[in-house]
């Protein structure tokens, strides 16, 4: 027990100039890296990472980058579907946002999500857009299906599949892009394009 | 599936206590204040909303037991689909290196003989929060425990009439709750054979004199008297007795400390990990509540206070930071497994804000530390309890 006691602290003493030297400085460079990620890496967070869990058991956690990058890459593994280019800039958000020294309340998502741009800012189509059903099943199976289910037969989600919303399409397009309860927001994360192809795909189910 | 759905929502509000508060309680017994459980306070804390994981506000561990709706939940994946667990299709199967592999029925159980334990089930991650540096997972509080009346049989008469094998070490265990997505890997968890053929081992199908709720595992749970809640495996299915530990990353990554101090966040060289088992000595401070406040008049400071597979031997409170301590009274109820509630009656000397600190020693000297060894998941806080109040002219 006194080896144990002495390891914690001597691990405590050591450990404290280093926090010392989190300066405000830092604090701020931090600051502005969340701030400059938050709209995409909020998007992600909702959309891929809130499958399996929601997303407070990841704003709970407050991790050094090492860490943080250890724990994506173990989602990832586990099934998250993120790409390396969005598992870095998660990562980066999350180290920045989410790093040791943050207070232990931070604004909730909502807030962010609120600010959060769609990412895909396409210049508004000519014509309508035009759904192309077979790849919106490839695009369903890697973003909705888990909550939705295979073949869009219901799951933690509700059934799709010759759900009258499709036929509603102002409300579809709504309840997609901008979420709704515990369905995630997906402006931030699909093109138009995916949306639509979805859309058509479901169509013919 | 709506109708399953209701009847799930129905059973997982049972299991909240939301369906008795808002239904059966009359509104004026409790402002009246002659409702025993009129220290409920609100929801329990949800840690996380789905799946729900939520733990308890301390100040309800006034009462020996804890009731079932203010329990507190952890799971890793949420309780089942209802369907595979309704009277009808619910099976328990035993099997690996037995004579006689079995499926049972709860019909079937009921034909062992009934046994009732009251234990402490904690989560391992209990006060995970508190662990200087931070290290992830559920950030739980304080309030990730809880003492209940377990009713069932004894693992062992099960494994009895299955009939081990000599090569039997390990005692495996899977629940009928799934990841939303399959790779995901499965709770899977196993106690050695010594753990699963102690005669308080057992598998619960009653919580506190009613069936076990969705929440806690109906309609099956295994309860390692004494141990942390990881090998207390819920919604219980399949038992399967082996020669090794269970694979697989909740048994051999998850759940693990080392075996001596490690620096922080240092890597682990040289360090072997083995798995989460026994509870260490641990006390809380149940009144008076954290930030609250006190007159300037004696007050009765009350908590509860247990160990893993030896009796609680004393509680200590101290008001200088630990430089000094003074022996609390145990009170009520002193069973094996459960835990003790202890009183002191506290003379405040003065207006302003005090520290209270509490410490327990069990009665095979374990003494809770003022912090506890710092490991890379956060499991087995039991640093000295503090709560502090403001005495009040
Ligand atoms: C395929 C399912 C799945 C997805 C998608 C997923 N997670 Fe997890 N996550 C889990 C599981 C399972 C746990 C363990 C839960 C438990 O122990 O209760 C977990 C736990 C966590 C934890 C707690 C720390 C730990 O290691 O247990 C954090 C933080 C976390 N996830 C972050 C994320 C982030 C960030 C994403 C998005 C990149 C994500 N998760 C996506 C399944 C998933
Ligand atoms: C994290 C789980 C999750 C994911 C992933 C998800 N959804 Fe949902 N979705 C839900 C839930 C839950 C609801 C019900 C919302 C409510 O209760 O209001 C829902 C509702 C909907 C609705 C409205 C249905 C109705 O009957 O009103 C549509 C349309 C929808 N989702 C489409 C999608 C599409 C398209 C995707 C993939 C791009 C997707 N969802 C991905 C969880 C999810």
């Amino acid at each position: 027990m006194m080896t144990f006691s002495r390891v914690i602290l001597s691990a405590l003493v050591l450990g404290l100039p280093g926090l010392a030297v989190d300066t405000s400085a830092q604090e701020d460079d931090l600051a502005s890296v969340s701030a400059a990620l938050a709209p995409r890496a909020e998007g992600l967070i909702i959309a891929r990472c809130s499958v399996c869990h929601s997303p407070d058991l990841v704003s709970q956690q407050r991790l050094p980058k090492d860490r943080w990058m250890a724990t994506v890459d173990k989602m990832k593994h586990w099934g998250a579907e993120i790409s390396n280019d969005e598992s870095d800039l998660l990562v980066r958000y999350l180290s920045a946002r989410y790093h040791p020294g943050a207070p232990d309340h931070l604004p909730p998502f909502d807030s962010e999500l609120r600010k959060a741009e769609p990412l895909t800012q396409e210049p508004v189509q000519a014509g309508p857009l035009v759904g192309v059903a077979v790849r919106g099943a490839g695009i369903f199976e890697h973003n909705c299906q888990a909550c939705h289910g295979a073949g869009a037969i219901g799951g933690m989600g509700p059934k799709l599949a010759k759900n009258p919303i499709l036929k509603h399409e102002d409300l579809f397009w709504e309840t997609v892009l901008y979420g709704r309860g515990p369905m995630p927001a997906w402006g931030s994360v699909l093109s138009q394009q995916d949306i639509a192809d979805i859309h058509a795909w479901l169509l013919a189910r | 599936m709506s109708l399953s759905r209701r009847a799930w929502l129905g059973k997982v509000l049972q299991g909240l206590g939301l369906s008795a508060l808002v239904s059966h309680r009359p509104v004026a017994a409790r402002a009246a204040g002659n409702d025993p459980s009129s220290n409920e306070s609100g929801p329990l804390i949800a840690r996380v909303t789905r799946p729900y994981d939520a733990e308890t506000p301390v100040r309800e561990f006034t009462s020996f037991l804890t009731p079932n709706h203010r329990f507190f939940v952890r799971s890793h994946f949420g309780p089942p689909a209802p369907e595979l667990i309704t009277e009808a299709n619910w099976k328990l199967r035993v099997g690996g290196l037995t004579d006689q592999p079995l499926e049972l029925t709860l019909k079937d159980l009921a034909q062992f003989e009934r046994v009732t334990i009251t234990a402490v089930v904690q989560c391992s991650g209990n006060g995970r929060a508190f662990h200087r540096p931070k290290v992830p997972g559920v950030q739980w509080e304080r309030g990730a425990v809880g003492n209940a009346q377990w009713t069932g049989v004894r693992l062992r008469d099960v494994l009895a009439k299955a009939g081990l094998r000599r090569n039997a070490k390990h005692v495996q265990f899977k629940g009928a709750d799934r990841p939303v997505v399959s790779s995901v890997p499965l709770f899977v968890r196993s106690i050695p054979l010594e753990k699963a053929l102690h005669p308080d081992t057992m598998l619960a199908y009653e919580m506190n004199g009613r069936p076990l709720p969705l929440l806690h595992g109906a309609p099956l749970r295994v309860i390692t008297p004494g141990w942390m809640a990881d090998s207390c495996i819920k919604w219980l299915t399949d038992i399967t007795v082996q020669a090794e530990e269970a694979k697989g990353y909740y048994m051999q990554t998850a759940y693990r400390v080392p075996v001596t101090a490690i620096q922080p966040n240092s890597g682990l060289p040289g360090t072997s990990m083995v798995p989460v088992e026994a509870m260490v000595v641990k006390s809380l401070i149940v009144s008076p509540v954290n930030d609250g406040q006190v007159g300037l008049v004696p007050v009765t400071i009350q908590g509860v206070a247990w160990s893993g597979e030896a009796s609680v031997a004393t509680v200590e409170l101290s008001f200088d930071e630990g430089k000094t301590w003074e022996p609390a009274r145990f009170v009520g109820e002193d069973e094996r497994y459960a835990w003790r509630r202890w009183q002191y009656v506290w003379k405040p000397k003065g207006p302003g804000s005090v520290a209270i600190l509490s410490r327990a020693t069990d009665a095979e000297g374990q003494v809770q530390p003022q912090s506890t060894p710092w490991n890379p998941s956060g499991f087995l806080w039991n640093g000295w309890d503090r709560v502090t109040v403001t005495v009040q002219a």
